[in-house]
């Protein structure tokens, strides 16, 4: 079945196209040499992307089932290597400096402990398909494996990156959930969430707190923590049906909505394409995780099957809270837009985890 | 596997809530965010125009306009503000401390112009002017303010400025008029505020988030106001001020044939600056100050008319036949009417209608009034113009008052006695009449029988207003009625027992006729009203001094003034 690659290849591509020509509206404006040039580094990190997406989706995904623990501790090696000796950047210490590529170790995080997840609730027999997870105890099915998760989770929390972390906990319990863990567990670990979060209140940074607070009334900062809120909701709303046209947004190109190009690159879209865009755009990504969970559905072989839900439900998640912290509907948070946001960690780690999913639906098929 | 089911359900739910909130965000209230949108960026720097000017009746300049600059700033990042604000202070020579409280006190918010210096000389702008090329965030807005360069003079007549009024605004909203308007108050700044008004303009430009200029949208130019000519000559109203001084009183100037005022003078005055200047102190000294300084008493002062008033009794017993020129009575200091003496101010002897006008002969209109009746020197008062509006242009004139036996009844339910109509033919009693009311009514002698409409605008914004001024009306007096006035007239002042007599000798031949106005308990009223040349009239003249004693006083100011206007040429 080829067919999958070429359809997530077209919807990859195409929102790229979108990603980069929304990138050039929000910058083209601007003086600085580097400004003018973001849109074509952009355009680099998606045809590297698109080769690393070809490369991976000819790597046969159980070879990721042997590589699984040195992929785990490589990762823990870049995060830690992030919280001694990486770059700040907008008062948070995410990036490692790799000459002039800028690496957000967080975002390989992600993608691999999806597929640690996935391994670790899976055999290696491919030929027995039955779950284990059933079986397991709340040693082996709950607290194991949240230590293995807390330990990435907990660096990237403190670096700080409130929202990836999270992602990564909600990715564990849907894990969980799937996986076949005896429900009781899985509330369980959502009570264990839950219950803390009146303590953990108190060990939020402050801007933290801030946009938490702003996101129940936007109003009560306007010029400071809510100023984001509000300018990205204005962008949004100004763009009507049509839009304003391409190259015409005010919000984003005079600067009014921060981070136009990454975060918020959903506001400054909508508000040059309207919401014919931006259903538009929500259409592409729902093809492109509709085809994630298909595949996964397909696969018959667990470690598969369990990674192509992972990546799936990474994807949705990403999405979904991006696009909801841009209408104001979730506290924001520093989720990129996966392919719409700048920034070569995630427009990679996406391209990555869209190869992975291609290859097990074309290795399924070989069964 | 279910459960993958309802995840993936769960996750298209969510793209359905995102679409939901996407349709509500950009469609319902799509129109409200794009006018916040579009607020966030375009600016719009106002610029005012300047006020039409005023000018008298020769062009010459009353009320101008001066270029006054501001200093502006658009807020910066704090470092960069500070070095600003330290080059302004240098020029300026105030404390840079100074000036950023100054700009936290006027600050709005991070993208609007906050003026921290105001009024400042050309000198200063231009050195301003000059900082621009390293900071682009200073604007230097020119600011045209009124002027008086006459201060006081002709005060009453312009008015001052203002904050528009909640009374104003509702009833002049409709007409593009909005809170913090600056409007007059009082004379032609009042009467004709619609003509003088200007009309803001401003540029619109585009601005970043930090409120940095991006590009310019549009600019609209300001719209001056119309200029108004008036028809004050202001040498005629300087003169008539300064003879005024201190006195309180009023002193009017018109042209008998047109009814154009060539002076319109009250005294006391103020200062219209203090207004602009918003010095309050001294705003509200004026308005509590007992003289009324801000009251024009020529057009807003009613005053009993004293015997000025028996110009209407002699005009009103010619016309209704009731004497002839050659009646006379004989005053013997007194004459009784009902159960009271009513006094006359001298043993007269034998008095006819001229030689009465000449004295001032109160029992001889005591007399004349009782035969003409009071009804029927009600109506030719009425018909001579008191008692009512003269229709001038500027605002807040009274209309004064005139009894009549009729209206004694229906409001006050009391009988008209033959004692009232003794001394309603004095010009006592209710009788109140204004300065202008009076200069109007000698204006009919003087031109022969017209009763003209006062007026004070000659043009605006340079069209000539004469079409839209009332023409004259004709009374249909009788022309030897008309003479045997003129003639007594012209006696009070050449004869030599005349009350005006002081005046025969001032160069020109003047007519007219004194008043002692009672007004107890404080001095009476001086009156004096008259026109000049006698032959040929060119101005007709009303003088009165609040409580300023015997008409007598009206009469050496008349003086003052005519000779003051022969010295200077304006004869």
């Amino acid at each position: 079945m080829r067919n999958s690659l070429l359809v997530i290849l077209l919807i990859a591509l195409l929102i790229s196209t979108l990603s980069i020509l929304s990138i050039y509206s929000c910058t083209y404006q601007r003086n600085s040499k580097i400004w003018q040039t973001i849109y074509q580094r952009q355009m680099l990190w998606v045809i590297l992307g698109v080769a690393l997406f070809l490369i991976i989706s000819n790597i046969n995904y159980r070879r990721f089932w042997d590589w699984t623990y040195l992929l785990y501790i490589l990762a823990l090696f870049f995060l830690l290597l992030v919280f001694f000796s990486g770059s700040v950047r907008l008062g948070a210490q995410r990036w490692l400096r790799f000459g002039w590529f800028n690496f957000q170790p967080s975002e390989l995080a992600k993608i691999v402990m999806t597929i640690f997840l996935a391994r670790y609730f899976s055999r290696k027999s491919a030929e027995d398909v039955s779950l284990l997870s059933g079986k397991f105890g709340i040693f082996r099915g709950l607290v194991l494996p949240f230590f293995f998760i807390a330990i990435p989770m907990g660096l990237i929390i403190e670096q700080p990156d409130l929202g990836t972390g999270m992602i990564i906990l909600f990715l564990f319990i849907s894990m969980l959930y799937l996986t076949n863990v005896k429900l009781r567990y899985i509330i369980i670990s959502v009570v264990l969430v839950i219950l803390p979060m009146p303590f953990i209140w108190h060990l939020l940074k402050d801007y933290q707190k801030d946009r938490l607070l702003v996101f129940l009334n936007p109003n009560i900062d306007p010029l400071g923590a809510g100023y984001t809120v509000i300018q990205s909701k204005i962008a949004i709303g100004s763009g009507g049906f049509f839009g304003r046209g391409w190259l015409s947004g005010t919000q984003s190109q005079l600067r009014f909505l921060p981070e136009a190009h990454t975060d918020f690159i959903f506001a400054g879209f909508s508000e040059e394409w309207g919401l014919l865009g931006g259903i538009g755009l929500l259409f592409l990504y729902y093809l492109l995780i509709r085809q994630g969970f298909l595949i996964a559905q397909r696969t018959q072989d667990h470690f598969g099957k369990l990674m192509a839900f992972g990546i799936s439900l990474m994807l949705s998640i990403q999405v979904i809270i991006n696009v909801a912290m841009n209408m104001g509907l979730a506290p924001i948070v520093g989720i990129p837009l996966p392919l719409m946001s700048y920034g070569g960690s995630s427009v990679f780690v996406t391209f990555i985890a869209l190869g992975i999913l291609v290859n097990i639906d074309k290795t399924r098929a070989v069964f | 596997m279910i459960r993958v089911k309802i995840i993936f359900g769960l996750v298209s739910l969510m793209f359905l809530l995102l679409l939901f909130g996407l349709f509500n965000l950009e469609i319902i209230h799509g129109k409200d965010y794009r006018g916040l949108g579009d607020r966030n960026c375009v600016r719009l720097l106002a610029q005012k125009g300047s006020r039409g000017k005023i000018f008298d009746r020769n062009s010459r300049v009353i009320v101008d306009n001066k270029l006054s600059y501001d200093l502006m700033i658009l807020p910066q990042d704090s470092a960069w503000q500070d070095k600003i604000l330290s080059k302004v202070s240098q020029i300026l020579g105030k404390s840079a401390k100074d000036l950023a409280l100054e700009f936290k006190r006027g600050f709005v918010n991070k993208s609007m112009p906050v003026v921290i210096a105001r009024n400042l000389e050309l000198k200063q702008a231009i050195a301003l002017d000059e900082l621009k090329v390293d900071f682009p965030a200073l604007i230097i807005q020119p600011n045209p303010i009124r002027r008086y360069p006459n201060s006081k003079l002709a005060c009453h007549l312009l008015g001052y400025l203002g904050e528009i009024d909640r009374w104003r605004l509702t009833k002049l909203e409709d007409y593009g008029y909005k809170t913090k308007d600056v409007v007059g108050f009082g004379g032609v700044e009042e009467k004709y505020d619609y003509y003088l008004r200007e009309e803001e303009g401003g540029m619109s430009f585009q601005v970043d988030h930090r409120g940095r200029f991006t590009h310019n949208l549009g600019f609209k130019p300001p719209i001056n106001g119309k200029d108004v000519q008036l028809t004050i000559d202001i040498r005629v109203q300087k003169i008539a001020e300064d003879a005024l001084g201190e006195r309180k009183g009023s002193i009017v100037v018109m042209n008998p044939f047109s009814g154009e005022i060539i002076a319109l003078a009250s005294s006391p005055r103020f200062n219209p600056n203090d207004f602009l200047n918003q010095d309050n102190a001294a705003v509200l000294r004026l308005f509590k100050d007992s003289d009324s300084p801000l009251i024009n008493r020529a057009i807003s002062g009613t005053y009993p008319a004293g015997s000025i008033f028996k110009l209407i009794v002699a005009t009103a017993a010619l016309e209704n036949k009731k004497i002839n020129q050659n009646t006379s009575f004989l005053c013997q200091g007194g004459v009784i009417v009902g159960r009271q003496e009513f006094k006359c101010w001298s043993n007269h002897g034998s008095q006819n209608i001229f030689n009465a006008l000449i004295h001032s002969c109160n029992v001889f209109f005591y007399k004349t009034g009782l035969l003409v009746g009071a009804q029927a020197i009600h109506d030719y008062a009425l018909k001579l113009g008191l008692s009512r509006a003269t229709s001038f242009d500027l605002p807040y004139e009274k209309t004064g008052f005139v009894p009549s036996p009729l209206w004694r009844k229906i409001n006050k339910f009391q009988n008209w006695f033959d004692g009232d109509t003794a001394n309603l033919s004095i010009g006592q009693g209710d009788v109140l009449v204004t300065p202008l009311q009076i200069t109007r009514m000698m204006a009919v002698f003087a031109n022969g029988g017209h009763l003209v409409t006062p007026y004070i605008t000659k043009a605006i914004d340079g069209k000539y207003l004469i079409k839209q001024h009332r023409k004259p009306e004709k009374l249909n007096l009788k022309p030897s009625t008309i003479n045997y006035i003129r003639e007594g007239l012209r006696g009070v002042i050449n004869n030599p027992s005349g009350t005006g007599n002081i005046l025969s000798e001032v160069g020109v031949s003047v007519a007219g006729k004194t008043g002692t106005a009672q007004a107890p308990p404080n001095q009476s009223h001086a009156w004096f009203s008259g026109f000049f040349p006698f032959k040929d009239p060119k101005f007709v003249i009303c003088v009165l001094l609040e409580n300023g004693g015997p008409g007598y006083n009206s009469c050496v100011l008349t003086k003052q003034v005519i000779e003051e206007m022969i010295a200077q040429g304006l004869l």
